[in-house]
């Protein structure tokens, strides 16, 4: 048999080119309805992962997808708001600790997440590298937002404005990063997390700004009382909150009317869990309340028809490929024919013979699956950076 | 048109979900102490407290079985002290923070602390809070909303209050640590018998005040004013600063509506501001807030002395 | 060396028939196979050699009657007994030079290659002049040196019956003599039996016995 391998290996390495060919064919046909599958099966388990380690979610009426995109994943839509006053009733029922989170602005294309130091207990977040946040205008980097950024511990991020045409809206606060989180393989890694007033900052209902009182405010002052004094458009707030002017930062208005868009409750008990969910089944209520994993099975059984039919199509092309692959073997045995001949007039065995011709095709099918195999293992590893990269 | 929505929504999704895939997730012993939270500090029962009879009430209550920390600096009102990062770190490694509510500690508005562990020890009795008269607020633009600077905050003041207070805690900390309830409830009642002396106390002394006008060199009696019905009216002077001749003015034309003859103060005045005082028929008495560490004594001894220089007072006059 | 009796062999389309009532070649002897073309020259060699089989008859070669072999057999028989050249010499192009001469070794498990054959390969490289072109592909090769490849290849296995089917007949008149030097050289000094079919009637002089073939024209079916 040894004669036969190595007539078989001569004759691929000659004809080079047809044999990456058809090797490349092969691996193709095997890797892209598997690798495709090991992607979606991870994104899947991901996906479910991040829904089913979190219980309940509440939030204003409206899409509940949309509230678990946002608030699970941050994605780009905004939910519509609900008040931070919310957070008091969850508390106050004694069925689930409330975790606030206000998903809405971004800073370089990635999203700031406005919570309390709860959140990074509950997600299990670790500081890789500085402190947690502390002060008002903290910033802690997800692992990866703080490698594309290049940016760590005492620099700043400054986050974006909503529209460029907006100016009278809300305007870049530059945040000082005090911390990056340790690598958790979850959409918290591309996420920039603030305290949640820091949030309220950059909407400009928290914010610092120079003295109203004094010599030097004559200017800033549109009128004033004995009770209150109202100031003017000239008064300017602050964009970057420092140790001098910390002080300064204050809220305006009632703050449980503040906005956040979801409140992650987290019961101790299944029976917490049903306690809760009651309070909110009034027809009258205004808020909702959704278990995460029911919305992602739901959303998940769409991908799993979408992925179907993508596998569908590519077995399909797949065969196909196949099929003129074994034409191309075929053809390719036609052309051959005097070589079989010549081979046979010496006196090669006729199972000599076959065995050269299979031996190929069992190098390209070895070949081909051995490759298929590794990239689907790299896919498996490294699926995330190639499709960063593709991106 | 929803459809497509969905199912863009659905590859937007899966990618963010591919792009957090793959790198799989480290195994994490939940019961490790390492996490975004905590520095590294000793596992015992931990609780920090923004002022100081918060911080007397909880060693009171939780004796052996916890540490109370309060970090500010002696010589600083607490409730305009600004904690740096150090220490708001040192605060988020604590089981538990009490809080006094009302508006006290301006900087829990800029830090971040975990929300879990906040107890709020005036919650009971929020219904009850008392507004600073005279507050300047300010707002932007004529239909903007007011800053809210006007609830006073010296809730402690008030013995009946401070038991409440100390209710708070010690419900947070039986809570917190079941295993001690028993050891909680005896100090909370050993501390509440001395409060309740304490208020009585106070009934006792201030009953020969009447509704004799009464001053105070700083806004900060409101919940004793309160309490045992005294006709206070409030400036805004500091002890270890002279009075400038406007403030002595507007001091005078207070005393021609609210003819004071005694005047509550924070701490010891100048001597030449008691000296003046004293020509105007006002009487100095230091009634010491002790909101922070007293250079001598504890919490109980400066107020148990504060009814002493009240009492004293009231009583000649 | 080569005993025929009786041949009797059609082709299974077409109307070709060689017959063949007898026909001896001595051991040791160079004979040259002549006639025109179609007549059966080559047919006859292929049965010699046991490339195919007669419909009648009896084909002793090397004492060995080839006609009652299986085809396996025969195949055995053939590489362990036979070199065969052929006019359009029939290398692999895949394979260079050494390996195109290494062939029958590779190709049946009769035949086993240790390194005494490689050293032997080598050496007809050597002896015929193509020692430096081993690692050449048969496209870098003119006519005259494919065609001494071809002949070390049916060299390699020391076979006792040489079958050349038209040796020289792509090659310039320098070559052509040369391949005949080779393998008349190999004859001699083996003591093989060379048959070689050949068209070309000046080298005919050079075979102790030729074999006309027109003896033996194909009567229609």
């Amino acid at each position: 048999m040894k004669g036969e391998l190595y007539l078989a290996w001569r004759y691929l390495a000659y004809h080079r080119v047809k044999t990456l060919i058809l090797t490349t064919s092969i691996t193709l046909i095997i890797f892209l309805p598997v690798g495709l599958r090991v992607l979606v099966r991870q994104s899947q388990e991901q996906l479910t992962a991040r829904a089913e380690a979190t219980p309940l979610l509440v939030g204003a009426r409206g899409s509940p997808l949309e509230l678990v995109l946002n608030s699970l994943y941050f994605e780009s839509d905004v939910p519509a708001t609900m008040s931070f006053g919310e957070v008091r009733r969850i508390e106050s029922t004694g069925y689930a600790l409330p975790i606030p989170v206000y998903v809405r602005f971004a800073a370089r294309g990635h999203p700031i997440v406005g919570t309390t130091l709860d959140y990074f207990d509950f997600r299990r977040l670790r500081i890789a590298e500085g402190t947690n946040l502390r002060m008002l205008g903290d910033a802690v980097l997800g692992a990866r937002v703080a490698e594309e950024l290049g940016v760590g511990p005492g620099e700043s991020v400054i986050s974006s404005p909503e529209s460029v045409f907006d100016i009278a809206g809300t305007y870049p606060l530059s945040m000082r990063v005090v911390g990056v989180l340790e690598y958790s393989g979850s959409p918290d890694d591309e996420a920039i997390f603030v305290d949640l007033k820091t949030t309220w900052v950059i909407e400009g209902i928290v914010h610092g700004h120079q003295e109203l009182s004094g010599s030097g405010a004559a200017g800033l002052i549109l009128t004033s009382d004995t009770a209150n004094v109202v100031a003017n458009a000239a008064v300017v707030q602050y964009q970057e909150i420092t140790a001098d002017n910390l002080g300064s930062f204050h809220f305006h208005g009632d703050q449980s009317t503040y906005p956040i868009t979801a409140v992650i409750a987290v019961p101790p008990d299944q029976r917490s869990e049903s306690l809760l969910r009651g309070r909110f089944e009034s027809p009258d209520e205004l808020l909702q309340i959704v278990p995460p994993v029911d919305v992602m099975d739901e959303l998940l059984e769409t991908v799993l028809t979408v992925e179907a039919f993508v596998i569908a199509v590519v077995v399909v092309v797949g065969l196909s490929t196949l099929a003129t692959a074994v034409l191309v073997f075929m053809l390719s045995l036609r052309l051959r024919r005097r070589e079989i001949d010549t081979m046979r007039k010496i006196g090669a065995a006729r199972r000599s013979i076959g065995a050269v011709m299979a031996s190929e095709v069992a190098a390209v099918l070895v070949v081909g699956v051995a490759l298929a195999a590794i990239l689907t293992g790299l896919t498996s590893r490294f699926g995330s950076d190639i499709i960063r990269s593709l991106l | 048109m929803h459809r497509i929505r969905t199912v863009h929504r659905v590859i937007t999704v899966s990618i963010a979900g591919i792009l957090a895939a793959c790198g799989g997730s480290e195994q994490r012993d939940p019961s490790t102490s390492e996490n975004a939270r905590a520095p590294e500090t000793p596992r015992d029962a931990t609780v920090y407290t923004v002022n100081y009879p918060l911080a007397y009430f909880a060693q009171r209550i939780g004796g052996e079985h916890i540490t109370v920390h309060f970090p500010a600096p002696p010589e600083i009102d607490p409730a305009f002290w600004q904690p740096d990062g150090a220490t708001v770190g040192a605060y988020q490694s604590a089981d538990l923070v009490f809080l006094n509510g009302a508006g006290y500690a301006k900087w829990l508005d800029v830090v971040t602390l975990s929300t879990s562990r906040l107890v709020d020890t005036s919650t009971p009795f929020r219904d009850r809070f008392l507004e600073v008269e005279g507050t300047v607020t300010h707002s932007h633009g004529p239909e903007g909303d007011h800053s809210h600077e006007g609830t006073a905050f010296t809730t402690w003041l008030n013995p009946q209050l401070a038991i409440e207070h100390a209710a708070s805690i010690e419900q947070a900390l039986s809570a917190r640590w079941p295993e001690h309830e028993g050891s909680f409830r005896d100090g909370m009642t050993s501390l509440e018998a001395d409060l309740l002396a304490l208020d009585s106390a106070l009934v006792a002394a201030t009953a020969a005040a009447d509704s004799r006008p009464i001053a105070a060199s700083h806004p900060v009696y409101q919940y004793l004013a309160n309490r045992y019905d005294l006709n206070l009216e409030s400036v805004q002077w500091e002890p270890d600063r002279a009075p400038s001749g406007s403030q002595w003015n507007d001091f005078q034309r207070l005393l021609s509506e609210h003819p004071a003859t005694l005047m509550l103060w924070e701490g010891e005045p100048l001597a030449e501001t008691s000296e003046r005082l004293e020509s105007l028929g006002v009487t100095v008495v230091v009634f010491d807030p002790c909101a922070n560490i007293p250079a001598e004594g504890d919490f109980l001894s400066v107020m148990r002395q504060n009814v002493e220089s009240l009492a004293a007072v009231l009583a000649r006059k | 060396m080569i005993e025929v009796q009786d041949l009797d062999f059609r082709y299974a389309e077409g109307d070709f028939v060689l017959r063949v009532p007898q026909l001896a070649i001595e051991r040791g002897s160079t004979v040259a196979m002549v006639g025109p073309s179609g007549c059966g020259k080559t047919t006859l060699l292929n049965l010699v050699a046991g490339i195919t089989s007669p419909g009648g008859g009896v084909i002793t070669t090397n004492d060995v009657e080839v006609t009652a072999l299986t085809d396996q057999a025969r195949r055995d028989f053939r590489i362990r007994n036979i070199g065969l050249v052929f006019q359009e010499f029939e290398l692999l192009e895949y394979l260079n030079v050494l390996d195109n001469i290494l062939l029958p070794y590779r190709i049946n498990s009769a035949l086993e290659l240790a390194s005494d054959v490689r050293d032997r390969a080598q050496r007809l490289a050597q002896d015929v002049g193509i020692a430096d072109k081993l690692d050449r592909h048969p496209d870098k090769l003119s006519q005259g040196e494919k065609q001494r490849v071809a002949v070390c290849r049916a060299l390699l296995t020391e076979p006792v019956l040489l079958l050349a089917d038209e040796p020289t007949g792509n090659l310039d008149p320098g070559n052509k003599g040369r391949v005949l030097d080779i393998l008349f050289d190999y004859a001699e000094r083996s003591g093989a039996t060379l048959v070689t079919v050949t068209h070309d009637l000046d080298l005919v002089d050079r075979f102790s016995r030729v074999v006309d073939f027109r003896q033996f024209h194909p009567q229609d079916a």
